[in-house]
């Protein structure tokens, strides 16, 4: 990667096109490149993506068969779907694995692997979610401890190109006392992982909070611990993160987004790519058009594992219950895929796996349709958009409006 | 053997079928001026007397006038000579002119292309009713070309119970034409080239002679727009907001399209004061389904409940609507077509109520109710000041404040000190009070007397806590009768009051107006 310690941060985003708050660009990171908005599918490298784990892994493996288009899937090209991919380090610390897997996981960038064929944008978030509800980021199978030091090991090993700090998400009835430290906790890993990396790497700040003043209240806390200027030309992007509790309530995850580009704005961050970190389907043309830039989520995996065959961002049908052909998407235009999820298939992943890629590959057009509603001149061709997917489901038509209302200049 | 028969129609019945469902004079109006605008009429005028051999309705217009063709469909059943939909016509199914049948006489004068055509029929209500087809009589006369027109006049029109012509004012007739009638068109703001018609109605000065005569156009026009709230405690009642008119384009689930023209404003009660309404506001606002753009019947359900529709006016035409006879009612609910027109126009509701416009508007309207309520407040906390400068000494009006006066007469050193460690008003047992080192169960109350009004138990309860015992006399009838079954005896001297229910009790009653 060619250094770019001499200048000054923020040149890794290129906004083409603006509709409202929402916004358009190039994200380029290394030779990487990823045009936004987009969705980053989480992929789990580990689960079957070792030499070792040859029949291991389930789904995950499968996924990872699509992305390298192995002959095992019917060999089709799927990269443009993994053109940007977030994995986690709790990827590893779900997994009882010993210190020996765990070296020989980390030995090499997953980039320069055999085992994968995948040259897109690796996102690689610290796993901070994991400390929710009491549970912690366990690395005692394989004898290591997990805090921000280890975490950045990893994510260099695996050569992650987004790095993301450790951080101590937020609960919906956390009070206020427990933010603060909380985000107290995340600023001293801050602190940590900037003296740890260096401008060579892209780094993201996360960043916790559901409105406004939680969103100012964490940057405060973060800036009392590292320092104003730090603050302010240390890093490359901002994670969104905490909103997966939300995920079900539309109107919360539209007050966080567009409050947080609100904050990112007063505090002189509004050139900063901003992630919503977990958080994708039928949210993510309501928080592309408040100002989203990218997302990841493994809902496409969680419905197929679910037996839900998504038909659109809002709904999913029973995979049993499918019409294949009315689906022109890569994995129902292939027979031998489409046999396989009407349930010819030998392992149940076989089956599943190609109905995740096809979950994913709907919510993958979906977003490109966004960027070129975004990229269109003026704000209609996405107050369209908008209208005409989001406005006419029924359970959607207030955010809808809210977002067109707020962002978009209205109807009237 | 096989034979072939047709179903005959009782033709009198038929006719009498029809015309019963008209009762009201303003209907014949109403049917009138659309036979005049569908004539090609650019002026119209209407006159109503109450004469002393029964009430007399003149229609007269300078449209093309009827030729023979059209003078058999105004008096013939269902054989209207114009195309409906094909050319524009409001009417189109020969059913409204049946209405004249109800009175004792129609007199038709018309002419057209030359030829001025005179048709009288007699008592056409009564031969109905004795079953006979009632005739007219028809001369013809050939004229000089261009003077076109129609006179219509009914005389002895039959209205229904309270539809009397002499309960008829301008007022009544301006607003029942402007709600009801072509009067009241949304049409022009949907073409450049609308036909616009002048109509005038005069009524005789026995019906109402607070002017000469009325005179409108043929366009419902909104309030004009404001936008910003007003002064004073109603500040938001006179906002207005246009919705300018939009076309829609419905699809049904079969591949049919309609189109529905939407127009509409939203706006406070003295914004919608300004329209010509007819009837209450809860009756006339909301969302108008229309067709020839006239208001046929509300679909208020397509905004949303938490949305009161009383503040909305919108007008959605559709010539795909079928209407009954008398126009009042949409024929066609079950059709895809109008579920199509309901869903799409919920959706384009749906954007109007969440018009940062209409939010605001109803902010305002909450922020003026607060405004008025805290000036009402301030004139109560003023009656209440007032009541305290005029008392001698502290009084408790309700429960809480004789904890307040306990804690006061604690304050002030009265024995023993009673404190009150826990108050629950909705408790049976509401309070837990310290006395020395113990924690009573205790009852509150202004008066002894509530305790027992409210139906308290005393079984539990150590103390009871009053301002003042109350009515002695009630309490002397509570000893005489018992309560819940036991016995009480209340003993003044030394405050306390003995219950005995098989188990006796001894209760403390602390008045705090004696400690104070």
């Amino acid at each position: 990667m060619e250094s770019r310690s001499e200048q000054f941060k923020n040149d890794i985003f290129e906004i083409s096109a603006e509709a409202g708050d929402a916004r358009s660009g190039v994200l380029q990171i290394g030779d990487t490149k990823l045009s936004t908005p987009n969705l980053l599918p989480v992929v789990n490298f580990y689960a079957g993506g070792t030499d070792a784990s040859l029949y291991g892994g389930g789904i995950h493996r499968t996924i990872k068969e699509f992305m390298n288009g192995d002959e095992v899937v019917n060999g089709g090209d799927y990269s443009r779907y993994f053109d940007g991919v977030m994995t986690s380090v709790a990827s590893l610390t779900d997994y009882g694995i010993s210190r020996e897997r765990y070296e020989d996981y980390i030995s090499a960038p997953i980039r320069e692997r055999d085992v994968f064929d995948f040259d897109g944008t690796l996102f690689l978030d610290s796993g901070g979610f994991k400390f929710l509800g009491d549970r912690t980021l366990d690395g005692s199978d394989f004898e290591v401890e997990v805090d921000q030091k280890a975490i950045v090991e990893i994510q260099r090993r695996l050569g992650g190109d987004v790095l993301v700090n450790l951080d101590h998400p937020i609960a919906p009835d956390d009070d206020y006392p427990t933010r603060v430290e909380k985000a107290r906790l995340t600023a001293e890993n801050v602190d940590e992982f900037l003296d740890l990396t260096s401008r060579d790497d892209t780094r993201y700040l996360t960043l916790h909070g559901y409105n406004y003043s939680m969103l100012d209240t964490f940057l405060t806390e973060v800036e009392k611990v590292i320092g104003r200027d730090r603050v302010h030309r240390e890093f490359d992007g901002v994670a969104l993160g905490s909103l997966v509790p939300l995920k079900d309530n539309k109107g919360k995850l539209i007050t966080a987004v567009s409050d947080c580009r609100e904050v990112l704005s007063d505090w002189g961050f509004e050139e900063l790519p901003l992630h919503i970190l977990g958080i994708s389907s039928s949210a993510i043309p309501l928080l592309a058009a408040v100002g989203a830039d990218t997302f990841d989520s493994s809902s496409y995996i969680h419905s197929a594992i679910n037996g839900k065959y998504d038909t659109s961002l809002y709904n999913s049908e029973p995979v049993d219950d499918v019409d294949f052909t009315e689906c022109d998407c890569q994995v129902c235009s292939d027979d031998m895929l489409v046999r396989r999820m009407k349930g010819d298939a030998e392992y149940q992943k076989d089956k599943l796996g190609a109905v995740a890629m096809h979950n994913l590959i709907i919510q993958k057009e979906e977003i490109k349709r966004i960027q070129s509603a975004i990229q269109s001149p003026g704000d209609d061709a996405l107050i369209s958009y908008i209208e005409q997917s989001l406005g006419r489901e029924k359970s959607m038509q207030q955010h809808a409006h809210r977002v067109v209302n707020e962002s978009l200049g209205g109807y009237f | 053997m096989s034979t072939t028969k047709i179903p005959q129609v009782n033709e009198v019945n038929e006719f009498l079928e029809i015309a019963s469902d008209f009762e009201d004079p303003l209907e014949v109006i109403r049917e009138s001026l659309s036979n005049s605008y569908d004539a090609g009429a650019t002026e119209v005028e209407i006159t109503i007397r109450d004469r002393p051999i029964g009430s007399e309705i003149v229609i007269e217009d300078d449209g093309e006038g009827m030729d023979h063709a059209d003078l058999e469909s105004f008096f013939d059943l269902g054989n209207s000579t114009k195309r409906g939909r094909q050319n524009g016509s409001i009417g189109y199914k020969g059913h409204g002119t049946k209405i004249f049948y109800k009175s004792e006489e129609v007199l038709v004068n018309t002419t057209k292309n030359g030829l001025n055509l005179r048709a009288q029929m007699e008592q056409p209500w009564e031969k109905l009713n004795n079953r006979t087809m009632p005739e007219y009589v028809l001369n013809e006369e050939a004229v000089k070309e261009g003077n076109s027109g129609t006179h219509i006049r009914i005389t002895g029109f039959k209205s229904g119970h309270g539809f009397s012509p002499t309960s008829l004012t301008y007022n009544k007739i301006e607003h029942y034409l402007k709600w009801k009638t072509l009067a009241g068109s949304t049409g022009h703001f949907f073409t450049d080239d609308f036909r616009e018609m002048e109509i005038t109605v005069i009524l005789g000065d026995e019906i109402d002679d607070t002017r000469d005569r009325l005179v409108m156009n043929n366009k419902l026009e909104f309030p004009t727009e404001q936008r910003e709230p007003g002064e004073g405690q109603f500040s938001e009642s006179r906002m207005c907001k246009h919705y300018p008119p939009r076309e829609l384009i419905v699809e049904t689930e079969n591949g049919d399209t309609t189109t529905v023209e939407v127009v509409g404003m939203v706006g406070g009660k003295d914004a919608r004061n300004e329209l010509p309404t007819y009837g209450k506001h809860s009756a006339q606002f909301g969302v108008w389904l229309a067709k020839d753009h006239i208001k046929v019947e509300r679909v208020n359900d397509t905004i949303s409940h938490d949305n009161e529709f009383l503040h909305f006016f919108f007008i959605a035409n559709c010539q795909d609507l079928e209407l009954s006879a008398n126009r009042e009612k949409i024929r066609n609910k079950s059709s895809p077509v109008y579920q199509a027109i309901v869903e799409e126009l919920s959706h384009y509701l749906s954007k109007i109520a969440s018009d940062p416009w209409f939010k605001d508007y109803l902010s305002h309207r909450r922020k003026a109710k607060l405004t008025r309520r805290a000036e009402s407040q301030q004139s109560s906390i003023e009656k209440r000041e007032q009541r305290i400068h005029e008392r001698n000494r502290f009084t408790p009006s309700n429960d809480a404040e004789v904890v307040l006066g306990l804690e006061r007469s604690n304050r002030f050193g009265a024995e023993p000190e009673i404190s009150v460690e826990d108050y629950d008003p909705s408790a049976e047992v509401n309070a837990l009070v310290r006395q020395d080192t113990n924690l009573y169960a205790s009852s509150i109350h202004r008066q002894l007397t509530d305790h027992f009004e409210a139906d308290k138990p005393l079984e539990s309860v150590d103390k009871i806590i009053c301002w003042s015992y109350g009515d002695r006399d009630d309490l002397s009838e509570l000893e005489r009768s018992g309560y819940h079954s036991g016995e009480i005896s209340i003993d003044f001297e030394n405050d306390r009051l003995i219950y005995n229910n098989g188990r006796r009790d001894n209760i403390h009653i602390v008045t705090v107006q004696d400690r104070l």
